[in-house]
């Protein structure tokens, strides 16, 4: 209507006035086209389709057409249409629409039914209703009648009766009261009743479905709410809607309603708990990032933005609000620049310390050495140390040093990690650690730690604080002094976030270098590893790439260019490129968390890019071989520096064995706790490559041996662990056990006397010298091989020196007697194994019954639990081992009573226990039985 | 403005002539039937059940009442009982069990005269607080009941002694979204709409529109009243945005003229409150979306808060028969289905398309 004034008051031949009728003339296309008047038009269009003028079909469309650009919400437009049939839909639409109604009809009958059963609680939910209202209130229709003690006196225009309706003139009685408002007038009541609608929904009483109907609505009634503008109302229906049941998209959507209230925190915790229920949900990611970036933390909102981007490179929203942040970014960058110098200055110029005071850094490394536990029975120190390294990798200043300097930096490093690339937090890390070995301690330290701190004190001379004293002709490595200048001019330069002119310097005192025809590839490659992380800096992949080729190619393998390198690929989106770069730089040096990280995600991305068999498209990753890893820097020929570098390479290595040393043996323990004895031990042996002098790993890999019954070995490594620890309680008692194994019962009781005279509380070592010595006695007695009574398994599951500090646990050992003799012992140990849910211990059962005899024992006690149990050890421990046993086990246990009728009862867990066994049996290759034995005899099974 | 591919589609589905004359159907809830209530030539009531089955109407049950049946709702009762409240020629309010139609579980004469309209809130899930029926009826009075309290309602709206009796022709729960909070809307034949408050048990909001009120519904009943459509005799309805009550100007409105004819009923989409549908008098549905303006309330010249209407976007017309639809109903399970009843003697399921599109 609105619309319609504007253009006739527009139009162009000003409203025509014809007396209502429109003349013949005017019935013309040019008219028509020129015609603005939408309610002339609507005339025009009235006469033409009523015929009476003649018919025209083709001025009626084209004079309709021409109302329709004027106004499209005409009425006149309206056609009446008759309602659409089957007919009147494409065949597809159709169909889908029938296939929808008849599924929804299925699942309504279902409904129905279920609810029809629920009858019964009725009575529970009448309790529940809130009680009947007063009886009988009497409300009159017009408010003067109103009894006074119900409603306060309203000052509204009193109501009428009919007959005064009747002579109701609407636009006076308007123009009336909006003369005479009167200032007292009660307040407009606005209906905002959110603080008064329940958050929360009672449906103790409800039915799952009817919950699901429930939460469904409050949803709807949420998003209602969104729609129209009531974030408030729309969050406390959401709110309904999740405390009946929690789902993703009303998560979502109240994140969205809080966002919107700039309710930034439980919008954030919102999206979390999206993203815990369904990781990867583009809606809450983009959300998050949404809120990430108004809480001001860019760099999370930018990751978000690259998540959503990733899966869909067409989200227009995500485009924008990238675009939007990194605007912010770039602003506040030199900001962030200044900022973050400390650790560039650090980082730069270390790097030119490297060859300096290196005898000192020498004697300041080696006494560290010794002073650190390297994991093993003390390892309750490990952790500690680990955390220590940690620590001083992520803070190179956290300690000692104090005072606002170390707490900038602290902050800064957060800083870093926040804003910058990946490697950030590798360059700190990678710093430190050069400096632990090399620190050039102007103080002179001895602990690892007090390292850290005067490789500080380098960037800021003496201890100072102030990093713009730094001492531009401090002379570096083999440079001479102008090239030495002009490089630390450019660390300066570089810190202060000016990398363009960084560069420059940096590009001057290459030139320099090739013009002095000096012979010094390592400063040089320093020289091009700055020069590559300005161009880094400056976005310039190319370049940075070429500068950190150039640098590994003067020293080979060396972490920074190759991180930098692995970056620069990343953002160019050369992921296999990178991949391999990141690849090798965790050869070198596995700690490095940027990597891991970067690793994750570009595994990922070339999974999605290449599919499953992304890995045959890699270029090969270069192996680095051990001696490149140790002695990385070994290789410059300087001579004077030589013997620095073979000390800070030592200890390099050192570092590194030892963090691979304990990764390792982490692995190894994990395995351990896992029951995965075969991997443990393969990491085991690998950490004794490492450090063949370290007496845990073999008590632990005694341990494994054990485990899996290995008993000689395990015998030997024991007597290793001795030879190192002549006292180590743990490999005299392991010793004993692989002694029983082995039958040497008078070695193994000697064993656990020396245990038991070290330790006498430990009860385990007890219990095994009771029975070793009854056993020694009916083997002297025998003076045979005796067959062995009893064994006590090697249940020893948490071994001790896995985690720190655990207390011997052995709640677990579970006396199980391992070679039933009766149908009795074997349904006991059955039984015991049963009940911890030990299918070791069943498997060491089974594996010591003889297969034709498993159905006499079992006979009378089988069930299904016992079947699925007897599977599931099967599977899990035996089928490795020993398929040929399994297969006759499987082939005599279902001769066994009561087979058939256990087997009917079988619930579906337990089924899908036997399918599996089966499936892996048909896998297993050999020579005793074929695929189509496993076949038939799958087929008396399932 | 919608395209015209993303258009809601209104498609006849299911035609079912019948051989007495339909004033109300309603879907019983969760499941894929409708009930039918009307009057036999012979003068006797008939309620039938029908089950939506492979593109038909599958009669189910049918029981013949003495009085004939004008209106039903399901809105007191329970998901698991659904059991349908019904008001006769005779101004009797009667709840009958569908599995056990024959005797009522619950009557009682309400009214003098006809019961022209019926609805129900604290059902179904639908509107916190006790379960209640309101009846409209001729003999000018609204009566609310609760289905537990036999004999007498719990509320009574009628015309003072002396007062002149109005035909109320529709009547309609809303506000029901806490214990305590509800209102009843009815409207009268001479175009009067008036708004009753049951927690205050007062009259809270009246307004004329000038003719005779055949339908009211809220947008939605359990929620902090939003919106209110009244249709009117003439052709026209009216959209009142309930949420800002100015002291004297009332609820803001928008009103439209639809239909030719009479607009005998409205419907909100379960789904979707801001999404009715109108049924006209020659037979034919309006589907309509109401836009909420940019700002629902604004200052007048006295600094006091008035409400703002939005306006409505025609979705989707059609005709369906030349006969008036009088009863019009949208499955609460199912998005897009509805089932409609004319003078016509037939009942038809229909299909409405894309309605989350638009």
């Amino acid at each position: 209507m609105s619309a319609e004034a504007i253009f006739s008051s527009q139009s162009q031949p000003t409203t025509v006035d014809c007396g209502g009728k429109v003349p013949v003339e005017h019935l013309d296309y040019d008219y028509i086209e020129k015609c603005k008047d939408v309610k002339y038009l609507e005339k025009i269009l009235g006469v033409l389709r009523s015929g009476d003028m003649g018919i025209y079909p083709h001025l009626i469309s084209f004079c309709e057409s021409h109302l329709e650009k004027l106004d499209p919400r005409s009425r006149t437009l309206r056609k009446e249409s008759p309602v659409a049939t089957a007919a009147s839909l494409s065949k597809e639409e159709w169909s889908q629409i029938v296939d929808e109604l008849k599924t929804w009809q299925e699942e309504t009958k279902k409904a129905e039914t279920s609810l029809k059963k629920q009858a019964m609680f009725d009575a529970l939910v009448k309790e529940n209703m809130a009680p009947v209202r007063g009886s009988s209130c009497f409300v009159p229709l017009s408010q003067n009648s109103v009894p006074k003690g119900r409603t306060k006196p309203s000052k509204r225009a009193l109501p009428r009766n009919y007959r005064e309706w009747d002579k109701f003139d609407v636009e006076k009685q308007c123009e009336k009261i909006d003369e005479n408002v009167i200032s007292t007038d009660p307040p407009t009541i606005i209906n905002t009743g959110n603080p008064k609608i329940k958050t929360k929904v009672d449906v103790s009483m409800l039915q799952q479905q009817e919950k699901v109907l429930l939460a469904n609505r409050e949803k709807d009634k949420g998003n209602e709410a969104f729609r129209a503008n009531d974030y408030e109302e729309a969050v406390a229906y959401y709110s309904r809607s999740l405390s009946i049941i929690p789902t993703v998209a009303a998560y979502n959507n109240r994140a969205q309603a809080q966002i919107n209230l700039k309710h930034w925190h439980s919008a954030m915790t919102d999206c979390q708990r999206v993203l815990e229920l369904e990781p990867g949900n583009m809606k809450a990611l983009l959300r998050r990032a949404t809120v990430y970036n108004h809480m001001g933390n860019f760099q999370m909102a930018t990751e978000d933005l690259r998540m959503v981007l990733r899966e869909e490179p067409q989200n227009t929203a995500a485009t924008k609000l990238l675009s939007q942040i990194e605007n912010k970014l770039s602003e506040c960058q030199p900001e962030q620049q200044r900022k973050g110098k400390k650790i560039l200055i650090q980082e730069v110029e270390e790097e030119d310390d490297n060859s300096n005071d290196k005898t000192k850094a020498q004697q300041t490394a080696c006494p560290v050495q010794p002073s650190q536990p390297v994991g093993g029975e003390e390892s309750s120190a490990t952790p500690a140390e680990r955390g220590d390294m940690g620590n001083a990798q992520k803070k190179p200043h956290g300690r000692g040093d104090g005072g606002p300097h170390s707490e900038s930096n602290n902050s800064h490093h957060g800083h870093w990690r926040s804003k910058g690339g990946s490697s950030d937090k590798y360059k700190v890390t990678q710093e430190s650690k050069e400096k632990v070995a090399n620190g050039s301690s102007k103080r002179g330290s001895t602990a690892s730690v007090q390292g850290d701190q005067s490789s500080s004190g380098k960037g800021t001379p003496v201890g100072g604080n102030a990093a713009e004293t730094v001492n531009l002709d401090a002379p570096c490595g083999a440079l001479p002094p102008p090239l030495a200048r002009l490089k630390n001019e450019g660390n300066l330069l570089f810190k202060n976030g000016q990398f363009a002119d960084a560069l420059e310097k940096y590009s001057q005192a290459i030139q320099g270098y090739t013009d002095s025809g000096l012979d010094s590839p390592e400063d040089l490659c320093i020289l091009y590893s700055n020069r590559a992380a300005c161009y880094l800096k400056d976005g310039n992949s190319q370049d940075c790439i070429q500068d950190c080729t150039r640098a590994l190619e003067l020293q080979p393998f060396s972490l920074k260019p190759l991180l930098r390198r692995a970056m620069a690929y990343e953002s160019l989106e050369r992921y296999k490129k990178a991949y391999v770069d990141y690849k090798t730089v965790l050869q070198i040096d596995i700690s490095v968390q940027a990597a891991h990280d970067s690793v994750n995600r570009i595994t990922r991305l070339l999974i999605e890019q290449d599919g499953s068999e992304w890995r045959e498209k890699l270029p090969d990753i270069p192996l680095v071989p051990l001696s490149a890893q140790q002695h990385r820097r070994e290789e410059p020929p300087s001579a004077e520096v030589l013997q620095a570098r073979a000390a800070k390479a030592a200890r390099d290595a050192e570092r590194k064995a030892e963090i691979r040393f304990s990764a390792l043996k982490q692995e190894g323990n994990d395995f351990v706790k896992k029951g995965q004895y075969q991997d443990a031990l393969g990491k085991y042996t690998e950490c004794l490559k490492l450090k063949p002098d370290e007496c845990a790993i073999y008590t632990n890999r005694a341990l494994c041996y054990l485990k899996l019954e290995r008993f000689t070995e395990a015998k030997q490594d024991c007597d290793a662990a001795l030879k190192l620890e002549p006292t180590n309680k743990k490999a005299f008692y392991r010793r004993a056990l692989a002694n029983k194994g082995l039958k040497d019962y008078l070695a193994c009781s000697s064993d656990l006397q020396e245990v038991l005279q070290q330790d006498p509380n430990v009860q385990e070592a007890e219990k095994e010298l009771e029975e070793v010595t009854v056993l020694l006695r009916q083997s002297l007695a025998n003076a045979s091989p005796a067959k062995p009574r009893k064994t006590v398994p090697i249940t020893e599951v948490e071994d001790d020196e896995a985690t720190t500090a655990v207390p011997n646990c052995r709640g677990e050992n579970i006396t199980t007697n391992l070679q039933p003799t009766t149908a009795y012992d074997f349904g006991q140990s059955l039984n015991a194994a049963r009940c911890s849910k030990n299918t070791v211990a069943c498997a060491e059962l089974l594996a010591s019954t003889a297969p034709e005899v498993l159905p006499q024992y079992l006979s009378s006690q089988l069930d299904g639990h016992t079947i699925s149990f007897i599977m599931q050890a099967l599977d899990s421990h035996l089928l490795e081992k020993d398929p040929n046993l399994v297969y006759q086990h499987l082939n005599h246990l279902h001769t066994a009573d009561r087979f058939s009728v256990v087997l009917m009862l079988l619930e579906k867990d337990e089924r899908r226990h036997m399918t599996q066994l089966f499936e892996h049996l048909s896998a297993v290759e050999s020579t005793e039985f074929t695929k189509n034995d496993v076949q038939n005899l799958a087929n008396k099974y399932i | 403005m919608s395209t015209p591919l993303s258009k809601p589609q209104i498609i006849a589905h299911i035609q079912k002539s019948l051989n007495y004359t339909v004033f109300d159907s309603k879907w019983i809830p969760s499941s894929a039937k409708f009930v039918c209530l009307g009057n036999f030539p012979r003068g006797t009531g008939v309620m039938q059940i029908y089950e939506v089955q492979h593109g038909e109407a599958q009669l189910v049950k049918e029981v013949e009442k003495p009085k004939p049946i004008k209106c039903g709702t399901f809105g007191a009762t329970s998901l698991q009982q659904r059991h349908i409240a019904t008001g006769d020629f005779d101004g009797n309010l009667n709840i009958w069990n569908l599995e056990t139609p024959d005797v009522p579980v619950y009557t009682v004469k309400a009214h003098k005269e006809i019961v022209n309209s019926i609805d129900g809130v604290g059902g179904l899930g639908i509107g916190d607080g006790a379960p209640e029926i309101v009846t409209g009826s001729r003999d000018g009075t609204v009566k609310v009941w609760d289905p537990r309290q036999k004999e007498s309602p719990v509320a009574n709206m009628e015309p003072v002694e002396g007062e002149t009796k109005r035909d109320c022709w529709t009547v309609a729960f809303g506000h029901a979204f806490n214990d305590e909070d509800r209102c009843v809307c009815a409207g009268y034949d001479n175009g009067d709409i008036k708004l009753f408050d049951l927690r205050n048990m007062s009259l809270r909001w009246e307004t004329n529109i000038r003719n005779g009120v055949c339908c009211v519904e809220f947008d939605r009943k359990d929620i902090n009243m939003n919106k209110l459509v009244a249709t009117s005799l003439e052709g026209k309805f009216h959209v009142f945005d309930m949420r800002t009550q100015h002291p004297t100007k009332g609820f803001a409105s928008v009103s439209e003229k639809a239909h030719k004819s009479t607009v005998w009923q409205v419907r909100h989409l379960p789904q979707n409150r801001d999404i009715f549908m109108t049924a006209g008098g020659a037979g034919n549905l309006h589907l309509w979306k109401y836009e909420y303006p940019a700002q629902r309330s604004k200052k007048d010249s006295d600094d006091v808060d008035v409400g703002v209407a939005g306006s409505v976007n025609l979705l989707q017309n059609v005709t369906l028969s030349t006969q008036p639809i009088a009863s019009l109903d949208w499955s609460p399970d199912k998005q897009g289905l509805c089932v409609c009843s004319g003078f016509d003697q037939s009942v038809r399921v229909l299909i409405v398309t894309k309605l989350n599109v638009v």
